[in-house]
């Protein structure tokens, strides 16, 4: 029983006077009692991306009339305007009359009319502050770097003031768990696992998440069916991902931050440098050209030369960004396909043989127009 | 034990005393009726109470006085609602020494009773709306619950008060609490338990009466209201169910930011099974049947004054469900036009030519609606193969319908002319 969330009942009965004279208003009796009904099936979502809202019910005793029931909830930061207050019988024959606010208090008062004396259950709303959630997953990568089996959590931080001897939480994809939580507590719970992830490893070499000059090693799960993923879309949280070392056992191999990621779109975890694939860049080519008045073009040849030392042959990924208008010249070469992603950016896949041996991307492209 | 006021202390001399005889205190004679009429544009309301009071024949001096509330001195009018043909207000005087106190000398031609109303403005009890809708399971209507709240920080305790709210923006010249001194109210320790006592509520929810007056709505609320002073009380103003609800995934970013918006819409029209009145500005909030009669929090927003006809938006925020994606796939610079200054050239006008892709997935169970508005700059022209409508000189709109599980592209070019290339139009 949280002890403050308090909700007491006075029930209101009429009084007709002793001395039988009828009075203009019916003058009311206030009874309170002993008893504070428990809070029942406590339910606390989290589908709404920034607000959590919790639900508990509440059976009362009624008497015929007016009745007036005190809910108050010092110490906890429950949205005032947010509280639905309900019988959880739709068609039950009691109404909530008014809600009445008093000065500088976190409180108020219902004024519920029974038409007999009854017990109801009624069900309460609210938005309640300071419940913080938290995504994280867990991947653990098979040794070949084939597939993996991610895990995802869900953590609850409780600074609410409030706590919950046993509440169903449920999460925005709709996974419920049933918990306590204290006030001051946090607890994580493993919501969704899937196996046989397919996975895609790639080497990255990305202008602007660049790291002087290095190539990084990324790990790309799709967000589909088709690659054992594509249920839900995947909320922002870290990666910790770990390695099967073929001995039972697992190695930590990096962490990342996984991007939002909707249904269809890939998660891009980065697990570190490769170390093994170097890249050097040099500038070739950097001319002015069909100078027109204070107008030109200019001519830009970009080498990237590329040593896989591994001795399985590698891809690398080149992204790389060219502002303004630029047209890509048909003697550019060493690649093995590229993508224009859009104005700015270009991504070239090239394939880079084992043992050191160098390839070379040549980028070769015009600025048009500048001044 | 009441210490609130204004009081009203009638005392009498006689017609051969001189003016500055001893004042003889006859009676204290207590409210019958009070009326609040607030305004929620501006901090008013007006208050009109009835009193019986004993005259006696010759000069009646009434004292009013109002200590630590927050009425405006210059407001307060006396009228005689009975025996106005025997009684005449002769002057009113407000002593130097008090400045929330006035005295009128009363003429009485006989010793009579008469029903008198005092009125005044007063600031500091407000009234404000607020809206609960709860949403089907699809979404595509909804049970209204308008509510509104009268909140009492008046100083001033109104016992057994008929309530009436007035819907709309009405002038003032001065504020009613620069007027009222500025006085603030320390006394907030306002009767808890009188409250609850003095709630002598029918067994019934109160009717609110709504009807048009001039630029105004006036909601009267059913039977009498105590609010005692701090507090606040809300009441159901009306319920609808089955309000029709549209929901329009919104690309703005003027509005919105760099995000695809879900509004939800409804109209206050009989369409929608409203429109009988407009609706006073406030807080809709939105919950959706999450099974079972359960509830999952949908969004809020705080609207404007809602005249009839007219649309409500309530942003739900951002639905992971359905995604919107806009790049520039390609930009050009084209007609470069030059002039000559000596034996040199500069460049003088130019345009650019963009090629946009908009890029929209549905991943949810039903057919959604979009509504993308793409804004330009300077002088341009627009195109593009989707049918899109012009919403303004800058601003163009695409209505989509996507069906569920569904994507597609949408592609527009942009020419837009700089320099000596803007045309003259």
């Amino acid at each position: 029983m949280n002890k403050r969330l308090i909700l007491t009942l006075a029930g209101a009965a009429l009084v007709a006077s002793a001395i039988g004279i009828s009075q203009p208003e019916p003058a009311q009796a206030r009874i309170k009692l002993a008893t504070l009904p428990d809070k029942e099936a406590v339910v606390v979502r989290f589908d709404h991306p920034n607000q959590v809202l919790v639900e508990e019910e509440r059976t009362i005793s009624l008497q015929k009339g007016v009745n007036t029931v005190d809910f108050s909830w010092a110490g906890t930061n429950i949205d005032k305007g947010s509280i639905v207050f309900r019988a959880v019988n739709a068609n039950s024959k009691v109404e909530i009359l008014s809600t009445s606010y008093p000065p500088g208090e976190a409180a108020l008062t219902w004024s519920i009319a029974s038409p007999d004396a009854r017990s109801e259950k009624f069900r309460l709303s609210y938005l309640m502050a300071n419940i913080q959630r938290e995504t994280d997953y867990r991947a653990i990568v098979s040794n070949d770097e084939k597939t993996l089996t991610f895990k995802h959590y869900f953590k609850i931080r409780n600074w609410s003031g409030g706590h919950f001897d046993s509440a169903d939480f449920i999460t925005r994809d709709g996974k419920t768990f049933e918990k306590a939580l204290e006030n001051g507590e946090a607890k994580r719970v493993l919501v969704n696992k899937w196996d046989k992830v397919k996975l895609t490893k790639e080497y990255v070499y990305d202008t602007q998440r660049q790291y002087e000059g290095k190539v990084l090693t990324d790990y790309v799960l799709k967000n589909t069916k088709e690659m054992g993923l594509g249920a839900i879309p995947l909320e922002y949280g870290k990666v910790r991902i770990y390695q099967d070392d073929g001995k039972g056992t697992t190695a930590f191999t990096g962490e990342d931050w996984g991007t939002f990621t909707p249904i269809g779109d890939d998660m891009r975890l980065n697990i570190g440098i490769a170390q093994d694939i170097k890249v050097e860049f040099k500038r070739m080519v950097n001319d002015v050209e069909n100078r027109r008045g204070n107008v030109y073009d200019r001519d830009i040849e970009d080498e990237y030369e590329i040593k896989n030392f591994k001795d399985t042959e590698a891809t690398l990924i080149l992204t790389l960004r060219v502002d303004g208008e630029w047209e890509m010249q048909k003697d550019s070469s060493g690649f093995e396909s590229y993508e224009r992603i859009d104005n700015e950016t270009i991504k070239f896949k090239v394939k880079c043989p084992a043992k050191g041996e160098p390839v070379k991307l040549k980028f070769h492209y015009k600025q048009l127009n500048i001044w | 034990m009441r210490w609130l006021f204004p009081l009203l202390i009638l005392s009498v001399f006689t017609l051969a005393g001189p003016l500055n005889a001893k004042e003889e205190l006859v009676t204290l004679p207590k409210r019958d009726t009070v009326q609040l009429t607030i305004y929620n544009s501006v901090d008013l309301t007006l208050v009109r109470e009835t009193r019986d009071l004993t005259f006696k024949k010759g000069n009646n001096r009434l004292q009013f006085s109002w200590a630590n509330t927050l009425i405006d001195p210059t407001s307060v009018e006396f009228k005689a609602l009975s025996n106005a043909d025997k009684l005449e207000v002769l002057d009113t005087s407000y002593p130097a020494e008090s400045n929330q106190m006035l005295i009128w000398t009363v003429s009485a031609d006989e010793d009579t009773t008469a029903k008198v109303e005092i009125s005044y403005f007063t600031s500091g009890i407000s009234w404000n709306a607020e809206y609960h809708g709860m949403l089907s399971s699809d979404e595509s209507s909804m049970h209204l619950t308008a509510y509104v709240s009268v909140t009492n920080n008046s100083g001033e305790e109104y016992e057994n008060a008929k309530v009436r709210l007035i819907v709309g923006s009405i002038h003032l010249v001065e504020e009613i609490a620069a007027l009222a001194g500025g006085q603030r109210m320390e006394r907030m320790k306002a009767a808890y338990s009188k409250m609850r006592a003095a709630d002598a509520a029918p067994n019934k929810k109160r009717e609110i009466v709504k009807e048009g007056l001039s630029e105004y709505y006036i909601y009267s609320i059913e039977g009498a209201e105590t609010i005692p002073n701090g507090w606040s009380k809300r009441l159901e103003s009306f319920v609808q169910d089955g309000v029709a609800l549209r929901t329009v995934y919104t690309w703005d970013p003027s509005k919105y930011g760099n995000a695809l918006a879900k509004l939800l819409v409804f109209k206050n029209d009989e369409a929608h099974k409203l429109g009988r009145e407009p609706l006073p500005a406030g807080i809709v909030r939105l919950f959706r049947d999450a099974g079972s009669n359960r509830l999952s929090f949908v969004g809020q927003v705080y609207t404007d004054y809602i005249p009839k006809n007219d649309e409500v938006k309530v942003n739900a925020g951002f639905d992971p469900e359905v995604q919107l994606k806009m790049k520039r796939t390609s930009f050009k610079k084209d007609n470069l036009t030059f002039r000559w200054s000596g034996n040199r050239q500069y460049i003088v006008g130019w345009d650019t030519v963009e090629d946009f892709e908009i890029e929209i997935k549905n991943f949810r169970k039903r057919a959604v609606d979009f509504e993308v508005n793409v804004v330009m700059n300077g002088d341009f022209d627009f195109d593009s193969k989707t049918k899109s409508t012009k919403i303004d000189f800058r601003t163009q709109r695409f209505t989509l319908t996507m069906e569920a599980g569904g994507s597609t592209k949408v592609t527009y070019n942009v020419r837009t002319r700089y320099g000596q290339n803007i045309k003259n139009k």
